[in-house]
């Protein structure tokens, strides 16, 4: 018996090797997201937006449609392909740079209007392709290439809470969680049940994964998951905002 | 695409290694419970050392779950009933 690489079946095995960094966390958002699609068997009809940054990396990742757009703009390229064909499952892709800084302005006007689709946000506090400058998600005392003394909140403000705004922002029937990396199995729960929301047409779903950005972090293997674990989560709380009524909770 | 696995057989099962997957992070590494992993004289796909396991594994399967690149299979023994 050949033993072959356990991956999704809506991967591409062909384009692998992907292009992420070592130890790079959106390979396991975008396994927990695959699981969650085959687990729905939804590939003929999911439509996957990917923004600009790190998050880009993925437009030859999945056998799905595929779409790249720029600074946030894969909610509102998403949203159209929505309203266009509500048959469709669309996925807007982000990371924390094009979801609360740029194109900040998208992701609140779509949740204000709750449109029905789902918005997954990686944040690894920091922006990784232009080489770790500070994020809106940067953690006080946080050093970063902008940040070189660490992320002074009196000057720069206090890291975006960005699940917690949705969950304000948006009417019932929204679904927004917090999931991270460290527990893949309860990403692959929250990622899905955003799915399914999308899908019973309730209204918005976000869901935001911390990850990891060990190039960036300069960070080793054990540092790496020390700050996902411990670190961030101190200020970025792990688990559901809001829950839609006739969907059980975690 | 065909994937070469180096496959180290132990008591509860086999552990897969690919190294043409294995980008070297060593998350894996660090997450394994009773911890078996190490670095491997073998190299992975971007020049540096790939993983391997010593016989204390219990094929939890947490390093397959852990690893961003998908490039390590575990498989289990079926337990025979008696």
């Amino acid at each position: 018996m050949t033993i072959e690489p356990v991956m999704p079946k809506c991967w591409r095995a062909d384009t692998k090797p992907h292009k992420f960094c070592p130890g790079c966390g959106h390979g396991l958002v975008l396994k927990a997201l695959g699981e969650a699609i085959d687990e729905l068997d939804i590939q003929d009809r999911v439509v996957f937006g990917c923004d600009i940054g790190c998050s880009l990396l993925a437009w030859d990742f999945f056998n799905l449609d595929t779409v790249q757009t720029h600074h946030g703009r894969t909610i509102p390229v998403i949203t159209g392909l929505k309203r266009a064909n509500p048959g469709l499952v669309g996925v807007a892709y982000m990371g924390d740079g094009g979801g609360y800084a740029i194109g900040a302005q998208h992701l609140v006007s779509s949740a204000a209007r709750g449109e029905k689709i789902t918005a997954i946000l990686v944040n690894n506090t920091q922006y990784g392709m232009t080489g770790g400058q500070m994020a809106p998600t940067t953690l006080p005392g946080q050093k970063t290439e902008t940040s070189p003394y660490g992320r002074d909140p009196e000057t720069t403000g206090t890291p975006t809470q960005g699940p917690e705004m949705v969950a304000t922002i948006t009417a019932d029937g929204a679904y927004v969680a917090r999931g991270t990396v460290f527990n893949v199995r309860q990403l692959k729960t929250f990622l899905k049940k955003a799915l399914e929301n999308q899908m019973a047409g309730r209204g918005y779903s976000f869901v935001e994964a911390l990850s990891l950005c060990p190039t960036n972090w300069r960070t080793n293997a054990e540092e790496t998951w020390n700050m996902v674990n411990k670190v961030m989560p101190e200020y970025f709380k792990v688990g559901e905002l809001k829950v839609p009524a006739g969907m059980g909770g975690q | 695409m065909e994937f070469a696995g180096r496959t180290t057989d132990t008591e509860k099962g086999s552990f897969t290694i690919f190294p043409q997957l294995c980008k070297g992070c060593g998350l894996c590494i660090k997450r394994c419970p009773v911890d078996c992993m190490s670095w491997s004289d073998v190299l992975g796909v971007y020049g540096t050392p790939s993983v391997e396991i010593s016989q204390k594994c219990t094929s939890c399967g947490t390093c397959q779950t852990v690893c961003p690149d998908s490039a390590i299979t575990i498989v289990r023994k079926k337990k025979v009933m008696h």
